[in-house]
């Protein structure tokens, strides 16, 4: 199957959102997509799907969308697969977008295969680094085998070129002034799915507000180490400022919660500084804590793969070593004030 | 339903993660020092789908796609319980991206007339999550991803997954058939059963499929993957201080100095 590939033009970014609050990481990705297409000389579009949300719609032109597309149905809340997947497809194969990024969170990855399957799309799991070449062409780089490597995919016969975008890796966007005509670069589209053609059925959704820990200056992060006990971490993040975090070993084991998980399946945290307390190194999780400023290592194994990766290290129980480090902060917060 | 569901559970062959190394003049990936090893997300893929069987009844059947040494992740899944194993190879299948590997599944999956399909979350090789809903969108099924546990309602004809959402869960009933990504360390995988391991190493022999068996022969393959690997680097290491103090009061020094 050949296509023709110049038939295809523009950026599009989706602007994911749950309940009518949009994912830190769709205006990432708007961010990143205007970028994109500045360079590549084409519109910047951003796609908004859900019941009620006109006003992301307007959110992403103010943030630097050319145009949005909103597609508004209670079919579209809460978010399941097939109906987003099937809208989202139709309007691709309609409107021929060369580029599409969508968030690395769950729901994107869910979901951006139904698009890039019947589309025969090149998609490109969890990227880290976006650029366009020469040609237009979008280089699409992740991390692999554990972040040992970078590889850069293209996709250089099929359109369009799709990526899913770890959240926290690029700056935000930011909403300019109140723009009269910004309704106006709003677009309904015909919505092409109905319930009655769904394939599942959502019973129950438990959430509450999500905390980011992708935007901290400061995250203390434990890990197996704690042993259940997650007071150390809480308190000195606390006279730290910063956010608790976590690797996966913690959040399985249900100390700490999954919106605060680190890695390769979390997070990408940038802080000036990351302290890991009890926790290992394995490459999955440094995958989300390598672009920090400072890291610290607090570990009982001298032999710990996260000393390798810290900038300062020191071989002890965390128990008693974060308490006496939050005891000092304490101390000289008072002698500060 | 009495006759129980046909599960079917998709499992990898990987290099051992800890063992792949990169040739820091070529920046290739040196993998052949790697043993190969099911990729870990499947064992908790191979638990649900035994788990599932216990409760509704039905078959599992594993399957794989790779050159045939990837035999051996059948005979992994056989060893802890599963009815049979499905061995999808082919040279014609070499260099698929992720696009003819899901289709080749799904086509398997329906020649296995599958209720319900399960795979793990992600490959530790190349980790794209993507492969669980690329078989849903090429047979049009319905899909769970990040999945923590099952709970099936075979009076409806559904599968009813709890789900790991952005900040809490959902619960969601799926129509069968349906595609499932059980989460990395979603349930304790069982260990293999003495003879069960005996017979899956020294009887066992799994069906095997060409593309042509699925019709799939001029649709697989690097032709038909529309990624390209356009270059791999070196991650530019970054440069740790990596120095060791040997008292809290030292680490305070060092804290208060980059805060
Ligand atoms: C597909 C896949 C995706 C994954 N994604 C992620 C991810 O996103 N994030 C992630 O973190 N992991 C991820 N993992 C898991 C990863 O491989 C590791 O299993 C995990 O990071 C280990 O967590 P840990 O370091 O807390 O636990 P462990 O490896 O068990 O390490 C615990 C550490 O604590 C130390 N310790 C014990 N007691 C104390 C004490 N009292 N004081 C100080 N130190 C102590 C030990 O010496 C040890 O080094 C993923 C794995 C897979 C297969």
């Amino acid at each position: 199957m050949t296509i023709e590939t110049d038939d295809y033009r523009d950026v599009w970014v989706f602007v994911e959102q749950h309940d009518g609050t949009a994912a830190p990481v769709s205006w990432e990705l708007l961010a990143k997509g205007r970028e994109l297409a500045d360079e590549t000389d084409e519109s910047l579009v951003a796609l908004v799907m859900g019941d009620d949300v006109s006003d992301l719609a307007e959110e992403a032109v103010a943030r630097g969308a050319d145009r949005a597309l909103l597609a508004d149905d209670a079919v579209f809340e809460p978010y399941r697969a097939d109906p987003y997947g099937e809208q989202f497809r139709a309007l691709v194969e309609a409107r021929k977008p060369s580029i599409v990024l969508i968030g690395g969170t769950h729901t994107g990855r869910d979901f951006a295969g139904r698009v890039a399957v019947p589309a025969h799309a090149g998609l490109t799991a969890d990227c880290t680094e976006l650029a366009v070449d020469d040609e237009g062409l979008l280089l699409a780089s992740r991390p692999t085998f554990g972040g040992d490597a970078m590889a850069t995919i293209k996709c250089p016969a099929h359109r369009p070129q799709m990526a899913t975008v770890r959240a926290g890796v690029f700056d935000t966007s930011e909403p300019t002034e109140s723009d009269v005509e910004r309704a106006a670069a709003v677009e309904e589209v015909e919505v092409v799915v109905a319930e009655e053609d769904a394939l599942s059925t959502v019973l129950e959704r438990v959430v509450s507000d999500v905390v980011d820990i992708t935007d901290a200056d400061v995250v203390v992060a434990g890990g197996a180490g704690c042993e259940g006990e997650v007071g150390p971490i809480v308190e000195l993040a606390e006279v730290l400022g910063g956010e608790v975090a976590a690797s996966r070993a913690a959040v399985d084991e249900g100390w700490i919660e999954p919106a605060r998980q680190v890695g390769q399946t979390g997070k990408t945290v940038r802080p000036h500084l990351y302290i890991a307390a009890g926790i290992s190194g394995a490459v999955q999780h440094l995958e989300g804590m390598n672009d920090s400023d400072v890291v610290v290592a607090v570990n009982t194994d001298p032999n710990a793969a996260i000393f390798e990766h810290a900038d300062y290290g020191i071989v002890g129980d965390l128990h008693e070593v974060l308490p006496k480090l939050t005891e000092l902060v304490r101390e000289q917060q008072e002698v500060a004030a | 339903m009495n006759d129980g569901w046909n599960i079917v559970v998709c499992v990898k062959q990987v290099p051992d993660a800890d063992d792949v190394t990169i040739d820091p003049d070529t920046g290739t990936l040196n993998r052949s020092g790697a043993p190969a090893v099911l990729n870990r997300p499947d064992h908790n893929a191979v638990e649900s789908a035994l788990a599932l069987r216990e409760s509704v009844g039905g078959t599992v059947t594993a399957i794989t796609m790779g050159p045939p040494p990837a035999k051996a992740v059948l005979q992994t899944a056989v060893g802890v319980g599963a009815d049979g194993g499905v061995l999808l190879t082919d040279r014609a299948f070499g260099g698929s991206d992720t696009w003819p590997t899901s289709l080749a599944l799904a086509r398997a999956a329906a020649e296995l007339d599958a209720d319900v399909v399960i795979c793990g979350e992600e490959s530790t090789d190349s980790s794209t999550g993507q492969v669980p809903p690329g078989i849903a969108a090429h047979n049009g099924w319905s899909q769970l991803t990040y999945v923590e546990s099952l709970d099936p309602q075979p009076e409806d004809g559904v599968l009813v997954g709890k789900r790991d959402v952005e900040g809490g869960y959902e619960r969601v009933a799926a129509e069968l058939p349906v595609v499932v990504a059980m989460e990395f360390g979603a349930n304790r995988p069982r260990p293999a059963g003495l003879h069960r391991k005996i017979f899956a190493e020294t009887e066992f022999e799994p069906v095997e499929w060409s593309a042509s068996d699925l019709g799939i022969e001029d649709r697989v393959g690097l032709a038909n993957s529309p990624t390209k690997v356009g270059g791999m680097d070196t991650a530019t290491p970054v440069e740790r201080e990596r120095i060791r103090v040997e008292s809290v009061d030292e680490l305070y020094e060092y804290i208060a100095e980059v805060r």
